[in-house]
């Protein structure tokens, strides 16, 4: 097996070529910057197209013209452009272009703290945007994930065609660890499915194909209608088509089963992370393992839709869930709606650009478990 | 982490931007992978364009690693005074320091460091940037964490080709100044000892 050692941002840009990705726009910002310099050096040797734009305004704005034409597009940056570009993100979903956006997070809010890590853009990846629409979102908690999520979220773009967020973080965007040596189909365009060459119209809606043909393309900022055209007066069909679009990405098993467990066959209280922050879980949890205690880690790698019914299931086995992210308290929300009282959800975040160590994830759990623990056989851990 | 004992190695590398931590770090784990160790690098650097405090982080160890940051690293390279003062406080008690001799202060001395004259051999060299590259070959010479021949191996593929041998030289040079170091290191119960060239994979 060849070994290489790989950055976290290198791979993402991988994983993107290895999906097809065929353009490149973006605009410059630690810690993301790597994954457009690999985009720079490999894609127009292999026949794609790089542009480093003005802004990250820019840049999705032509990721979704690029669209359009058939590419594979993809963009990278980090909080302070993920903010600019929540515009045309929204303007992406509205007019089902399927495209990728990589977010590697660092401490925010504005330029915050632009070289430290955070997984502060989990709301906004889903929210971010104006207006209801579907979202797609994974993460990476090691570099071949990087590559993996992002390969991925190409797939999953162009089967519910609408924009694709992967949400990285400082610390996994700029590690480094040993990955296969990855190997990228030979270079060469490769349409989307949706183009008018290879499949009729999108889905149950016969939205305009993208993707060159002859016939005139109408693409609109405007709710559209079933014929793609701008809807007037009400907005039923709209609202049909954005209401369709969410339920299949809700039901689709690829995004469901985004979950991984560890320990969690007999475990009595369970932490739930994702990113950088599930290998301190993990670690935490080993640690604890180790020493007797009953602990479990569930690591997502799907962050939307949220995998609700492995929470649900999770939450119906534990005596409790501690949930770990490097915010104040993001993705604990949702997961305590899913969850609906039937386990104690607790939290343990911070957002001063320093991990949450292992240390700190495992005397929660114990806390959390110890009491239990002890009811059962007398150890004292809390 | 695990059940059973499992070699682990700790390695914090520290400097300021422009010294080529990064690339050090870089090398170091690469030259790890090489010999069939588990390893991670991370690193962190603050806002600025150049100097400030950067450090980078290579764990090793025979089994997967789950966590990459070090807390409390078992060695310390350090090749800045910032970087000592910022990066070089957490180490577990008794760990082995390898510093750059002008990089600790005079009422710092009294500590138990390993000073090297890491600056002053690579401006006499001619190319002080192979500063980094010379305090890896002493890390090397003095615990034997990674194999001579897999820093060789990644100089010569890492490093631009006119810059190969001015690194190789460095890294024998360093290797030359680590070489006579009999490093106090750490057995895993925390109790000082004397560590022969080799000694520290041996005790982890």
């Amino acid at each position: 097996m060849a070994l290489r050692m790989t950055m976290g941002n290198e791979a993402a840009a991988m994983g993107a070529l290895a999906a097809g990705c065929d353009f490149f726009a973006g605009y410059p910002i630690t810690p993301a910057t790597e994954i457009l310099e690999e985009m720079g050096r490999r894609l127009p040797a292999r026949g794609g197209v790089f542009l480093q734009m003005e802004d990250e305004l820019a840049a999705m704005a032509a990721v979704i013209g690029a669209a359009w034409g058939g590419a594979r597009a993809m963009t990278a940056t980090s909080g302070p452009g993920f903010s600019l570009m929540q515009e045309h993100i929204g303007y992406a979903a509205l007019t089902q272009t399927p495209c990728v956006v990589v977010d590697a997070q660092r401490g925010g809010p504005s330029t915050g703290l632009p070289t430290l890590p955070a997984q502060g853009d989990v709301m906004q990846a889903r929210f971010g945007a104006h207006g209801d629409r579907p979202a797609i979102v994974l993460t990476a908690s090691s570099v071949w994930e990087a590559y993996a999520a992002t390969r991925q979220a190409f797939a999953l773009a162009e089967r519910h065609r609408t924009p694709v967020v992967v949400l990285l973080d400082a610390v996994i965007a700029h590690m480094r660890e040993p990955v296969e040596i990855f190997d990228l189909p030979p270079p060469g365009r490769a349409p989307w499915p949706g183009s008018r060459t290879t499949k009729p119209p999108f889905g149950r809606h016969p939205f305009a194909p993208f993707g060159g043909g002859r016939d005139p393309i109408v693409v609109t900022g405007l709710s559209h209608g079933e014929d793609g055209l701008p809807t007037t007066g009400s907005g039923q069909a709209a609202e049909r088509i954005l209401k369709d679009s969410i339920t299949a990405i809700a039901h689709d098993p690829e995004l469901a089963s985004g979950v991984e467990g560890f320990y969690l066959d007999d475990a009595r209280w369970a932490v739930v992370a994702y990113g950088i922050t599930a290998r301190a879980a993990q670690a935490a949890v080993e640690s604890l393992r180790a020493a007797g205690v009953p602990v479990g880690l569930l690591k997502l790698h799907v962050l939307w839709p949220l995998p609700e019914a492995a929470l649900i299931h999770l939450a119906d086995r534990v005596d409790g869930i501690l949930v770990a992210e490097l915010n104040l308290g993001q993705l604990v929300m949702p997961i305590r709606a899913a969850v609906a009282g039937r386990t104690p959800v607790e939290f343990v975040g911070r957002a001063d650009g320093l991990l949450l160590a292992p240390e700190e994830i495992g005397a929660r759990l114990r806390t959390g478990s110890g009491s239990v623990v002890t009811e059962q056989g007398g150890r004292r851990d809390a | 982490m695990g059940a059973g004992p499992v070699r682990l190695t700790r390695i914090r590398l520290t400097g300021r931007g422009g010294q080529g931590i990064m690339l050090a770090g870089a090398i170091l784990a690469d030259a790890a992978m090489r010999d069939g160790r588990h390893v991670t690098e991370t690193q962190e650097y603050g806002p600025e364009a150049r100097l400030g405090a950067t450090k980078a982080e290579v764990i090793l160890s025979d089994a997967p690693i789950a966590f990459p940051e070090v807390g409390q690293a078992d060695i310390l390279v350090c090749l800045s005074r910032d970087g000592f003062l910022k990066y070089g406080g957490r180490i577990v008690p008794g760990g082995l320091r390898l510093v750059e001799e002008t990089s600790v202060s005079e009422e710092a001395l009294d500590r138990d460091l390993c000073r090297f004259p890491w600056r002053e051999r690579a401006r006499h060299l001619g190319l002080e940037l192979t500063m980094n590259v010379m305090a890896i070959g002493t890390l090397q010479a003095v615990t034997g964490v990674v194999s001579e021949e897999s820093l060789e191996a990644v100089i010569r593929e890492r490093v631009k080709a006119a810059y190969v041998e001015a690194n190789l030289t460095a890294l024998r040079e360093g290797e030359r100044l680590g070489s006579g170091v009999r490093a106090p290191v750490v057995s895993p119960e925390g109790k000082r000892r004397e560590g022969s060239r080799h000694g520290f994979n041996d005790l982890q």
